[in-house]
């Protein structure tokens, strides 16, 4: 979402006056993994467990009312980023998934929090 | 006219661009809010259930009997103690904690029904109207936990249903049975209910 609203910001004519936003610290060597966090599941999956020492596929499920295909997708991508680690287990020999947030997932998590916060102020200034 | 145009164009973008990342920032708050809210520990349960029916095995001894009411207002200032300790404690890892909005909502839907309870004992036990007491505390105490279901899971909900079948019951018993039914409540129902949300937590997904 804040992909298109960067798309229309492009395509506003050059005498449109924008905020001067200045790129945050680290964003272009971050910016292959700044688009796992836009996405909505993704970004609801981090801050999920931002609070949350660990969270269960199941519980994660209920909280974002999403299939297990789709929610294993975008928990696999996120794992792939190393955002999230991943322990397999079982319980009463049931499968249990349970999923943590790493350092790096929580400074990405950071990262995007500023960024918002930093548009918000922009366009306030502006 | 072309000026005023770019600055209508100017002025909706940054109302677009400023209300889209507010609304990022509700969505990443809404997420925290819920990831704690089902925040339901089975410990909980299993505690306050243990204290339920220590309390009831303590209050049917024959030299003790007499003291019931003191064994049961004891066991409950225990298990509410533990209760919230536990409850409050899955949030702590990331510093959210029972102060958040989330906590506030839970507190104002579960201490009305509380409090309610509390005064209801006082004007029983001076009006020496003991045998209500235990369908007292069941039934509000059922009220309480399906009011504040709503910050957490819905087996919360199903327990405060049975609570007030059991309150409603034990309000119309014999004064012998009256205590046993008081030990299957915040005894039996709270272990039986910390079992089906601690299976609740487990996987269908490996």
């Amino acid at each position: 979402m804040t992909v298109k609203a960067k798309a229309r910001a492009t395509a506003a004519p050059a005498a449109h006056k924008r905020p001067n936003l200045t790129p945050l610290r680290g964003e272009s060597e971050d910016s292959r993994f700044d688009r796992l966090v836009y996405e909505r599941v993704r970004l609801g999956i981090l801050s999920a467990l931002a609070v949350r020492e660990e969270l269960s596929f199941s519980e994660l499920k209920a909280l974002f009312d999403v299939s297990d295909g789709n929610l294993s997708a975008h928990a696999r991508k996120l794992e792939e980023a190393k955002y999230l680690s991943c322990t397999k287990s079982f319980a009463e020999r049931r499968p249990k998934t349970v999923y943590r947030l790493t350092a790096l997932g929580r400074g990405a998590l950071n990262r995007y929090l500023d960024h918002v916060e930093a548009v918000i102020k922009a366009t306030r200034r502006g | 006219m072309a000026r005023s145009r770019n600055g209508d164009m100017h002025t909706a973008q940054t109302v677009t661009m400023e209300s889209h990342a507010a609304a990022t920032l509700q969505y990443i708050r809404t997420s925290m809010d819920a990831a704690v809210s089902i925040a339901v520990p089975g410990t909980a349960g299993l505690v306050m259930g243990s204290v339920g029916v220590l309390a009831a095995v303590l209050s049917e001894l024959p030299a003790l009997r007499a003291h019931w009411l003191i064994i049961w207002l004891s066991a409950a200032a225990v298990a509410i103690a533990a209760g919230a300790t536990l409850l409050a404690r899955p949030a702590a890892p990331g510093g959210l904690t029972l102060r958040g909005a989330r906590a506030r909502k839970f507190a104002l839907c579960l201490v009305p029904s509380l409090f309610a309870g509390a005064v209801l004992t006082v004007v029983h036990w001076l009006s020496g109207n003991l045998r209500a007491i235990p369908g007292t505390w069941l039934l509000l105490y059922g009220c309480a936990l399906i009011a504040a279901s709503v910050t957490m899971t819905p087996a919360v909900a199903a327990m405060g249903g049975c609570f007030v079948a059991l309150g409603v019951l034990a309000l119309f018993l014999p004064e012998s049975l009256q205590l046993i039914v008081l030990g299957v409540g915040f005894g039996g129902l709270h272990l039986l209910f910390a079992l089906l949300i601690g299976r609740g937590t487990h996987d269908s997904q490996g």
